[in-house]
């Protein structure tokens, strides 16, 4: 199924209906019907959307959606490809399926994520797969890969997934951060890993440590060559043979907390 | 034909020949049994190598080892999940149980302990035996989990660094027990041909041949005149007792017999390296390639070798 924006919102649309298992069980006229909300009004989806059936299985969106929230929200299986900007809560509680953007993406991508695979070829907002305010746990599982930049605390408070970010990332990158991964070929902020329990933070720039981290040693981590490959094989993140061969510095922090959480900053 | 004179009292029929040597119209029995691929990587070749013999030692048959396993292959670095040198070496057992025991025995013995290794499980399958996800307590605490593309790894701290381990393996129903026999008038020919066949059964991927060399002289039957013995020598192919033994199947002008027996992820595996194996056996020395069965007692497949041939 393939959907076109063909009217700019005004204010922010909630488009939570939009997943690949909602749109394609239903026939073209149901699709048009289906209930949204622009702003605090009721709308039609055929009121911003064109829809047509291309009778492929992946659900296709193309436009501008920066003001078009909760893209994939709740989505368990299927594809969806985006092509065009995207607005905040991009695959908010996802379990499972595959979200491609070719764009950029708003604030507070990936919220409650347990699971699939989000891939964004721009760039992202603040608060990308992170913890919502006065919540401790944040995304579960899952892969996000961006393959630009993104703003502040990214990660936090996440558990079990794998975040890749190939350009920089902002202040507090995977704050209080349980378990997973977040990997940033680019620049990183201040406060990286602050109290971080469990986990793994890569970096390939120089990083400012936390007083709160110790250093353990310099060595070649094995898991990061198939980390590499993977990536290699599956986005467009350009890895360097240095990377994939060098050594990294290992600290091991946030001793404010558990303390078994890692970062491994790149030896050049 | 004097040969088929000789072969007349075994009630067989001489199907064909290849360069001389008769291939008698039989069949090889084989049985089911779980296989699991490891592929093991290292920083260099040797000790890559170093882990997959320390781990393939003493496996030759599950009559006496719990196990069979062999090097199935060499891997280039771009062939390995870590771009890393590498061997891929195949684990067979009767059962599906003991095949995750072994595993854990193996990998935790043999290769975790060498030198820059990691260990990854080489078959996709739905079943499969948690191996890392046991070893993991090696770690004492200070174990890490990581998740890459849906497949959980272990990484264990160890003296070099970290051992990096895949948590479940996959494991497959397989075909143990594949095999032929090479009948000759002496030692040093028959074991060339055995060479022969060895070196390029080898390069039949996902096949091993667990004895020493590939290479077996004690074949062995089912059970024993001892009660206590699930197998005994396979008299009838012993030259030394041709006189005494009634049923014995060595042709008059044979002296020497070795087995090779081939384990294989899948039948048609199994099927490829004994085909590839007969035929770069068979030569002028060679008098005879048979094959190993019980009258269908022990397995469910058969390789009959003419169709092999």
């Amino acid at each position: 199924m393939k959907l076109k924006l063909h009217t700019q919102p005004e204010v922010p649309f909630e488009a939570e209906s939009i997943t690949p298992g909602i749109i394609n069980k239903l026939k073209l006229k149901e699709i048009e019907k289906l209930k949204l909300f622009h702003g605090n009004r009721e709308v039609n989806l055929g009121d911003f959307f064109s829809a047509k059936d291309d009778k492929k299985d992946s659900l296709e969106i193309e436009g501008d959606m920066h003001m078009v929230k909760y893209l994939g929200a709740n989505m368990a299986e299927g594809e969806m490809h985006i092509n065009g900007d995207v607005g905040a809560h991009l695959g908010s509680a996802m379990s499972g399926g595959y979200i491609k953007v070719d764009g950029n993406a708003g604030d507070w991508i990936a919220p409650e994520m347990s699971g699939g695979r989000l891939h964004i070829t721009g760039n992202c907002g603040h608060c990308v797969a992170s913890a919502y305010r006065g919540a401790s746990n944040g995304v579960s599982g899952g892969e996000i890969i961006i393959e630009g930049n993104v703003k502040n605390e990214l990660g936090h408070g996440m558990s079990n997934s794998t975040i890749v970010v190939g350009g920089s990332s902002g202040d507090f990158t995977g704050v209080n951060m349980n378990s997973g991964t977040i990997l940033t070929f680019g620049e990183m902020g201040i406060r990286t890993g602050a109290g971080m329990k469990r986990g793994t933070i890569i970096c390939f720039k120089e990083l400012e440590i936390l007083p709160t981290f110790t250093y353990d040693c310099l060595y070649s981590p094995v898991y990061l060559k198939l980390l590499f490959k993977y990536l290699k094989e599956n986005t467009k993140i350009k890895i360097d043979k240095k990377y994939i061969d060098g050594n990294f510095h290992r600290w091991s922090g946030d001793s404010v907390e558990l303390n078994r959480g890692e970062l491994l900053v790149y030896y050049s | 034909m004097e040969l088929d004179k000789l072969l007349k009292p075994r009630k067989r029929k001489v199907y064909m020949k290849i360069n001389k040597t008769i291939i008698d119209d039989t069949y090889a029995e084989a049985f089911s049994m779980w296989s699991a691929k490891v592929i093991i990587t290292a920083e260099s070749d040797y000790w890559a190598m170093g882990a997959a013999r320390a781990m393939t030692g003493m496996a030759t048959s599950v009559i006496g080892c719990k196990c069979e396993a062999g090097i199935d292959l060499k891997l280039s670095p771009n062939e390995t999940p870590d771009g890393r040198p590498g061997y891929s070496i195949l684990v067979f057992t009767i059962d599906k149980e003991s095949l995750g025991k072994r595993l854990i025995e193996r990998i935790g013995q043999c290769v975790m302990t060498c030198p820059t290794t990691a260990c990854y499980s080489g078959f996709e399958s739905e079943e499969t035996v948690n191996v890392g996800g046991a070893l993991r307590y090696f770690g004492d605490g200070y174990q890490i989990s990581k998740k890459i593309d849906g497949k959980r790894f272990w990484r264990i701290p160890v003296f070099d660094g970290e051992f990096l381990v895949s948590e479940k393996f996959g494991v497959k129903k397989s075909v143990g027990g594949g095999n032929f026999y090479i009948l000759g008038n002496n030692v040093t020919s028959c074991l060339e041909a055995c060479y022969d066949a060895v070196k390029e059964m080898k390069k039949v991927e996902n096949v091993i041949m667990p004895f020493p060399k590939g290479v077996v002289r004690s074949g062995s039957k089912v059970g024993s005149k001892y009660k206590d013995l699930v197998a005994s020598t396979n008299h009838a192919y012993c030259p030394t007792i041709r006189g005494i033994v009634k049923s014995s199947s060595i042709p008059s002008n044979v002296s020497t017999c070795y087995e090779i027996v081939v384990d294989g992820a899948d039948e048609k595996a199994v099927a490829k390296a004994m085909k590839v194996g007969i035929n770069a056996a068979a030569r002028e020395e060679v008098i005879q390639i048979t094959a190993g069965n019980f009258g269908g007692k022990l397995g469910q497949y058969k390789f009959y070798l003419k169709d092999l041939i």
